[in-house]
């Protein structure tokens, strides 16, 4: 490595293609070109197959908001760099890839130089097909390593068991997490198989996870593999006072650093469901403890699936036992309003386990602006209730996902970098 | 194999028809053209369902509206037996929900009960000639019910005082620093304690408390909060000295004492005593097969197949409880008996001569027939608890 005269570590020189160019700085100045070269696939007759572009630039990181997509990847890396430099180098790297790959276009030719610059499994032309990438960082890049310990997210914390909780040390946590969304299977592990191959040197995957949004069955808010719709009583993504309120980071406030203004806290639980044993339920129990109807999904004291349920009116729990999970989770009282979050989980499905079941369940994704004033209280709450006997959380982690990529010099995570506390 | 499993599809089959929305003929695949959908049910403090104006065989959706001002359990009976071919529990004031039941010649009457008016029964409406319909179910009568709840209670009663005296033995030969024989001592309360039936907090807190594992624990199995039977086990399996675990084990007779005192005041009403008992037929073995048949609760003792085994022995238990109410009920209760019998000579084939084989040591083959076995059992199971559903409220 040192015969190139480099401070850095070999990812910055083997995405170059072999022998091409000699300089570290030469991959960040790729990565941009590809960029560049980024044209709307416009003329493509198939085109309308695909999804359009998601706007990268903005104040927040796209794929936070919207509702999920049909495919997603989940992926946690541990960081190799060594050193705050490296770290902006991957950054910035990630962040070309990322603008690339959301904006579409023809991957730069190689010539006679390397092995080809994009993998191939989007064709010629690289589609959006409305992926979006969403970054997150864990509390461990806040460690020594890279003199980031000032500038910590105020209520960033590593994830601690939960009582019904069933942890894998293997699969939580992480430095940087990586959600990909599109609207196709193929375009999100594109944009996986692209992203490592960029990052190859400075970032390892810690886990991993597949998942999908299923399409509404017959309408509404989609399903999850309990056969119940999940998400319904999100708040109004739509309505800036409420995503002021509840998702987005408050610089300023409580210690939290300037530079997460535009950010916001994702919390992810891979949650197992044990499917065989729930379908051993009878509907009533399946309801009960759920407080939803599964046919519709309106809350049990009402009619419509978007219907509010009325738990004043029912203080005994007499249609919607105290116990259900929607009671539990949201109570609709106002000392519990400001504890809601943004749901935007996933189902996942990984084939059986070792002995033959059904290993399904939920990527449970949540945004908000205090994990602890949020998710934290809501999954308190619920601590032993009913559905605790039928799933069980053994994965995941807190993240803060970062501020949005504001223009074409910004990247992931400069506000952090170059803050000055 | 082949035929034993095509027997068990067929009796999955049976099983389903319990349930309401399924007709004998096509056991849940009724044409969508057959759904006589939409018609309206309408109960309030003193009207129950007099609106079902021209019955007819098939598959009818009632749109089931509460009128009135409190939550009303809604059933549609048949007036003769009292059986009950479909429910709602708990139906909202001002909501309404469907039900969907398969329904043949034989008369009917919409049943009400809103917990302080009584109940409520509305006209019959009859359908006559021979068509196939869904099963009916019978409530069980509060004489049945009293005699299965209270020999649960003396099982349980009798189950606990020996687990209370073989955890005394157990604490002895830690304070006399036989760890030999405390492993083996380990062993016999543990299984008493299994063959009670406890699954998915039967015992509340107290089950945490006695049969707790490391799972959730800030500190996993170093944590100091961690007791009961596992946390012993860690120790006596982990070369952990007698001092150390002379704690727990006095704390764990502390716990089954309480337990002992607290126990009857945790019995619920009859009818949901029965509910619980029912529910237990199949989460007793659902709760073995996720945790012990895996061997995911094993912290050394390498003893979860005999775990199983006094599982098994629990699940019978509590089905001879029920037997008099299930033999009337339950057509393939013969079945789940064979099932059963099935999966108890593949766990007993794991008792070796020098002691249990750790369930990670089976062979794919034997870990393949033990849980195939198990997870019919439990599939033929699961109707129990669907048939003795209780109503929320008395």
């Amino acid at each position: 490595m040192s015969h190139f005269g480099s401070p850095r570590r070999s990812f910055l020189r083997g995405m170059l293609g072999a022998g091409t160019v000699a300089a570290a700085t030469g991959y960040i100045a790729r990565a941009a070109q590809a960029a560049t070269l980024a044209q709307a696939p416009a003329s493509d007759p198939d085109a309308a197959a695909y999804l359009p572009a998601v706007p990268f630039h903005g104040p927040n990181q796209a794929g936070i908001l919207p509702a999920p997509q049909r495919q997603a990847i989940v992926v946690a890396f541990d960081l190799t760099t060594g050193n705050r430099g490296e770290l902006t180098d991957l950054l910035r790297a990630l962040t070309s890839r990322a603008r690339f790959l959301t904006t579409g276009g023809t991957p730069p030719p190689v010539g006679l130089t390397g092995p080809p610059s994009d993998s191939g499994v989007l064709g010629p032309v690289v589609v959006p097909d409305g992926l979006t990438v969403t970054v997150g960082v864990g509390a461990s890049l806040f460690d020594e390593r890279y003199g980031l310990a000032s500038c910590k997210p105020a209520h960033l914390t590593t994830m601690a068991p939960f009582p019904d909780d069933n942890l894998d040390p293997a699969q939580c946590g992480g430095d940087l997490s990586l959600v990909l969304a599109a609207g196709s299977t193929d375009t999100v592990l594109h944009a996986l198989r692209d992203i490592t191959r960029y990052t190859e040197g400075a970032a390892q995957v810690r886990w991993r996870i597949d998942g999908f949004a299923s399409v509404p069955r017959p309408s509404g808010t989609p399903r999850n593999l309990m056969g119940f719709k999940d998400g319904i009583a999100n708040p109004d993504v739509s309505d800036p006072a409420q995503t002021d309120e509840l998702v987005w980071a408050r610089p300023g406030v409580a210690g939290e650093p300037g530079w997460t203004r535009g950010g916001s806290y994702q919390v992810i639980r891979l949650i197992r469901m044990f499917v065989e044993f729930w379908d051993r339920v009878s509907m009533t129990e399946q309801e009960r403890m759920i407080g939803r109807r599964r046919d519709n999904g309106a809350p049990l004291d009402a009619s419509g699936e978007f219907d509010v349920p009325d738990y004043a009116a029912d203080p005994p729990g007499a249609v919607i036992p105290l116990d259900a999970h929607i009671r539990l989770a949201n109570p609709r009282t106002r000392p519990t309003a400001d504890s809601r979050i943004l749901r935007r989980g996933y189902n996942y499905d990984r084939g059986n386990d070792a002995v033959g079941d059904l290993d399904m369940g939920l990527i449970f994704t949540c945004y908000q602006q205090n994990p602890l004033r949020q998710f934290v209280r809501v999954q308190s709450r619920l601590t032993g209730e009913p559905l605790t006997d039928y799933i069980s959380p053994f994965g995941g982690g807190y993240f803060f996902a970062l501020p949005g990529i504001q223009d074409d010099s910004d990247y992931y995570g400069r506000a952090m970098l170059t803050d000055r506390l | 194999m082949t035929r034993r499993g095509l027997a068990g599809r067929a009796m999955g089959a049976a099983v389903l028809c319990l349930l309401p929305g399924c007709s004998g003929a096509s056991a849940g695949h009724v044409p969508a053209a057959a759904t006589v959908s939409g018609t309206l049910i309408t109960v309030s403090a003193n009207a129950c369902g007099s609106s079902w104006r021209h019955p007819s065989p098939g598959l009818w959706t009632f749109q089931v509206h509460n009128a009135g001002t409190s939550a009303v359990d809604v059933s549609l009976t048949n007036a003769g037996t009292g059986g009950v071919y479909g429910e709602i529990e708990g139906l909202g004031p001002g909501t309404t929900r469907p039900m969907t039941v398969s329904v043949g010649s034989g008369t009917y009457a919409f049943q009400c009960d809103n917990g302080s008016d009584g109940e409520l029964t509305g006209p019959t409406a009859t359908i006559a000639g021979h068509a196939p319909g869904g099963t009916a179910v019978v409530p069980a009568g509060v004489g049945q019910t009293l005699t299965a709840v209270t020999s649960e209670r003396t099982y349980v009663e009798r189950g606990l005082a020996t687990t209370a005296r073989q955890a005394g033995a157990l604490l002895t030969d830690i304070q006399e620093d036989d760890l030999t024989a405390a492993r083996s001592a380990w062993l016999t309360a543990h299984l008493s304690w299994e063959r009670l039936g406890s699954a998915y907090g039967m015992f509340a807190d107290y089950d945490d408390e006695i049969d707790g594992t490391a799972a959730g624990l800030p500190g996993g199995v170093s944590d100091p909060s961690w007791a009961g039977f596992y946390r012993i086990e860690y120790g006596l399996w982990h070369g952990q000295p007698a001092a150390a675990l002379e704690g727990p084990a006095r704390r764990l007779g502390q716990d089954i004492g309480e337990l002992r005192t607290a126990y009857p005041g945790m019995i619920g009403y009859p009818q949901q005593a029965l509910s619980d008992l029912a529910l237990r037929t199949h989460e007793i073995l659902e709760h073995a097969m996720r945790f012990q048949l895996s061997g995911a609760d094993d912290y050394g003792s390498g003893t979860t197949l005999a775990t199983a085994a006094a599982n098994i022995d629990a699940t019978r238990a509590q089905l001879g409880m029920l037997r008099s109410l299930l033999v009337t009920r339950y057509p393939d209760l013969p079945s789940v008996y064979s099932t059963l019998d099935r999966l108890q000579r593949l766990v007993d084939a794991g008792k070796a001569a020098k002691g249990w084989m750790p369930a990670r040591t089976l062979s794919t083959a034997e870990r393949e027939d033990i849980d195939s076995a198990a997870a019919e059992c439990v599939q033929l199971l699961a109707p129990i608890a669907a048939m003795f559903e209780a109503s929320p409220t008395p």
